[in-house]
């Protein structure tokens, strides 16, 4: 495996993992820009125009570039987030410019008003499709509230009301700012032909206009709740319960979120973790996990559990307990063994998969201008210690001030928070 | 690309399929037990699955906190399911991992303990999972569609039925488990960075000695109605329907499938041009191949709010009907493209290579190389897609609607 990169004149990157003897080849165009760079007025536009990136450009219909992916044998999509756009291709390698040249194009799309209308009933399927399922709009609502009046509060879809009245003029000017080239990564896995891939970049894509980088928010100005939320969502239709609980963990820039996925694979894992043995094992709760997300400059530990409605109140009082007794008595050697095993093993499966590994090259990259191999990342993962996951513990504790929205199909009663005030709350950022 | 396939017999009847795939550096291993959820019997659904669960709960010397943390610490991502037809038990993990993992999977197959105080939590796990499904409609639908398509007991929910689970005893489980889980009928796949005959040498000590038992096919008994709407308060209204076609050990499953494809398979298929693309009518619209061993089904799948859901209903029986006598060779190009790159793709990982042997063998009982498979690709022509349409046009549907409103389905596709 071989790093490489290149840098085109108007700023876009090029970067990519060669693994020769791969069978396929993964392209993917990382635009870095999503829901938090949206304003009220725009709420909802990264994901809209992920979608009106498939309609089509001044030469290319929305059939055409359909045809043309179904053509190469693509499996090819897009997503977006709180913080990237990503459209992404994986080929077999002969495909690799024919993908890499389709996506180029769509990168500077036609915006065709009656495309965008169209659409636009698309996007608000999707939103009511989204929000007929668990956790029933609970995760959104949580982490808006977890973030109070941050952007990156804001649901990335948008809602039925943004979506309804956003014009397809600020579609178009969002466009221009946020696709700059500079804005850019093109990143690649697989058997990469690196001198091709970047001679199809500088021919597709070497014209797009430099422009100033425009500038993102920061975060810093706070981390999480300083005491606790609580909300609830009424869904008659629903037949369980969701809860989802957010606190404060270390950022994405921050050298112990390893440590945070770690710690919360030990505490909460699908299977194996604290709250598996005290809560799904015994068949009390349908779900019970925790893990850690980051972003740029913040990071949480988000808890989703889904229950009877009944005991939604004191299971949420359990979750947060077991984190009180794991910061108060410390992770097992054992535990600890285990949970690095188990994410070494993810790391070697994903790795040898270059449309998995596409995403970690690509986001690592947009986010922070680092290349991390997997050889790097289970070096990583076998140099975590017990001390590094009390650490995290004690800077960032789990039981302490967090956001919580329960959804269920009657009104939730209201508990006594387990959470201890003093925790991390109003503390000073990393 | 030379593949190395390999498959043996033990002389009780289990069936020994590999890949060795060199490039990799993992290994997975999937055990298929004959005690899919069509053996549950009248009265008892759900009896496979709870059955599947509690075989986790302590296995010879593990208790069943052991058998977990004994995986888990071997890094092996293991997954466990039951299907119609198959409990399954399987694990991917660093290849170097396997020797270690085989004797743990060799304890819950051969061994379980069936504690009787870990009915009551296994059998809250299957209840709470059931009240998950409640929630999510797309699935209620597709289940719905399989249940009313499929004859009995095809087509029963393989999770369970509540009120069923929730009367199911220790000795009904123990008694299925001795039943149904046994040499005849399972399959086991390997696939990754392997060693053959060491792989061989390992499970005919693990399981050689395992003593056979009859299998007896469950008969199959009547089918359910061909319409149905099931209320649910939701802004969307999910619209599942399907039709007969040849189950995947025909070869004409090919036709069958290429053709659905091409109806609703990609992005460029045409249900997602005409109800997504054009009308805007919904975000998931697709058409795809479902098979059992004996059985199988054209399925079609969309959720739209509830005003347009009787339009895009719709679109799509207009496009079904449409289908034959009208495809293209552009079409049929752009299925065969998609399917090959997917197939070589499937080489990337262990875990799907050795579910995709074992699927095949399955249904053709032998196995079928990527060469084999990619020349039956070749050999698909509108012709031979078309002359199979002819003789089987889509008819008799089953259509399921799931939402606030039920829909108008037209009687001539009922026929």
């Amino acid at each position: 495996m071989t790093f490489r990169h290149e840098r085109l004149p108007n700023g876009l990157e090029i970067v990519a993992e060669v693994t020769d003897d791969a069978l396929s080849t993964s392209v993917g165009f990382f635009v870095k820009t999503g829901a938090r760079d949206e304003t009220d007025a725009t709420w909802g536009v990264s994901h809209f125009l992920e979608h009106m990136v498939f309609k089509g450009t001044t030469e290319l219909s929305a059939d055409e570039i359909n045809r043309r992916f179904d053509w190469m044998g693509a499996s090819a999509n897009a997503f977006t987030s709180e913080e990237d756009t990503v459209y992404h291709a994986a080929v077999l390698p002969a495909q690799q410019h024919e993908a890499t040249a389709l996506l180029a194009a769509m990168m500077r799309p036609a915006l065709r008003a009656e495309d965008f209308a169209t659409e636009k009933l698309v996007i608000l399927e999707e939103i009511r499709m989204y929000d007929d399922q668990p956790p029933f709009g609970a995760d959104e609502r949580c982490r808006a509230a977890f973030f109070a009046e941050h952007p990156l509060g804001r649901s990335v879809l948008g809602t039925v009301e943004s979506i309804e009245s956003l014009p397809v003029e600020a579609m178009r000017e969002y466009h221009v700012r946020r696709y700059a080239p500079g804005n850019i990564v093109l990143a690649a896995t697989g058997a990469v032909d690196f001198t091709a891939l970047v001679e199809t970049a500088r021919r597709y894509c070497g014209e797009w206009e430099a422009l100033p980088p425009s500038a993102r928010d920061t975060w810093r100005a706070g981390r999480g709740p300083t005491g606790d939320v609580r909300e609830t969502i009424v869904r008659p239709a629903a037949t369980l319960a969701y809860g989802v609980r957010m606190s404060a963990g270390p950022a994405g820039d921050d050298p112990e979120r390893f440590a945070a996925k770690l710690l919360a694979t030990v505490l909460g894992d699908d299977s194996g973790s604290r709250l598996y043995w005290a809560l799904v094992d015994p068949g009390t709760a349908e779900q019970a996990s925790c893990h850690h997300q980051d972003f740029r400059d913040a990071g949480l530990f988000a808890t989703q559990l889904a229950c009877e409605a009944g005991d939604a109140p004191a299971l949420l009082d359990e979750v947060t307990g077991i984190y009180a007794e794991a910061a108060r008595s410390g992770i097992t050697a054992a535990e600890l063994e285990q949970a690095r095993n188990k994410l070494a093993g993810r790391v070697v499966l994903v790795g040898e998969r270059p449309r998995r590994r596409l995403f970690s090259v690509g986001l690592e990259w947009a986010r922070s201008g680092r290349y991390r191999s997997v050889a790097d990342d289970l070096a990583i993962v076998e140099g975590l210690s017990l001390d590094d996951l009390h650490r995290v513990m004690d800077s960032w504790p789990l039981h302490g001030p967090a956001a919580t929205v329960l959804a269920g199909p009657s009104a939730i009663p209201e508990t006594s928070g387990a959470g201890d005030p003093q925790g991390a709350g109003g503390a000073e950022p990393v | 690309m030379k593949q190395q396939l390999f498959s043996t017999t033990l002389a009780n009847g289990i069936v020994l399929l590999g890949e060795s795939l060199p490039a990799l550096e993992s290994a997975a291993v999937a055990f298929h037990l004959p005690a899919g959820a069509v053996h549950d019997g009248a009265g008892r659904c759900g009896l496979a699955t709870l059955s599947g669960e509690m075989m986790l709960r302590g296995a010879g010397d593990r208790s069943s906190r052991e058998v977990i943390e004994s995986l888990e610490g071997a890094g092996v991502q293991w997954a466990h399911s039951v299907s119609t037809s198959h409990a399954s038990f399987a694990g991917a993990m660093v290849a170097r991992q396997l020797v270690a993992a085989l004797p743990i999977y060799a304890d819950i197959i051969r061994r379980p303990r069936l504690p009787e105080d870990e009915l009551d939590p296994a059998r809250q796990m299957v209840l709470r999972n059931l009240a998950g499904t409640e929630d999510d409609p797309a699935h209620r639908a597709m289940s719905a569609l399989r249940q009313l398509h499929y004859p009995a007991p095809w087509g029963m929910p393989a999770e369970g039925i509540s009120a069923e689970v929730a009367a199911l005893g220790i000795d009904e489980v123990r008694d299925y488990v001795a039943r149904r889980v046994i040499p005849r009928g399972t399959i086991i796949a390997v696939a990754g960075r392997i060693d053959w005959p060491l792989v061989v040498e390992r499970m005919a000590e693990l399981f050689g000695d395992w003593a056979t038992a009859a299998d007896a096919p469950p008969a199959s008994g009547p089918r359910g109605s061909r319409i149905r709407h099931v209320h649910h308060d939701s802004q969307q209204t999910h619209i599942a329907l399907g039709w007969s076609a040849p189950p995947y050990a025909a070869d004409a499953s090919y036709e069958a499938s290429a053709a659905l494809a091409i109806l609703g398979g990609g992005s460029s298929s045409r249900l997602f041009t005409e109800v997504r693309e054009r009308r805007g009518l919904c975000y998931s619209v697709s058409a795809g191949y479902h098979t059992l061993r004996d059985h199988a089904m054209a399925v079609c799948y969309s959720g739209a709010s509830t005003a347009r859901a009787q339009e895009t209903l719709d679109v799509m029986l207009a496009e079904i009907r449409r289908l034959p006598g009208t495809l293209e060779s552009a079409e049929l190009e752009r299925v065969k493209a998609r399917a090959k790159s997917a197939l070589v793709m499937q080489q990337e990982s262990s875990a799907a290579r050795a579910g995709d042997i074992a699927r095949r063998w399955y249904h053709l009982r032998a196995m079928r190389s990527l060469a084999e498979e990619l020349d039956r690709y070749d050999r698909l022509s509108v012709d031979s897609i078309e002359a199979w349409l002819a003789d089987h046009p889509p008819a008799g549907l089953t259509v399921v609607s799931l939402g606030r409103e039920p829909l108008e389905v037209p009687d001539d596709i009922q026929a």
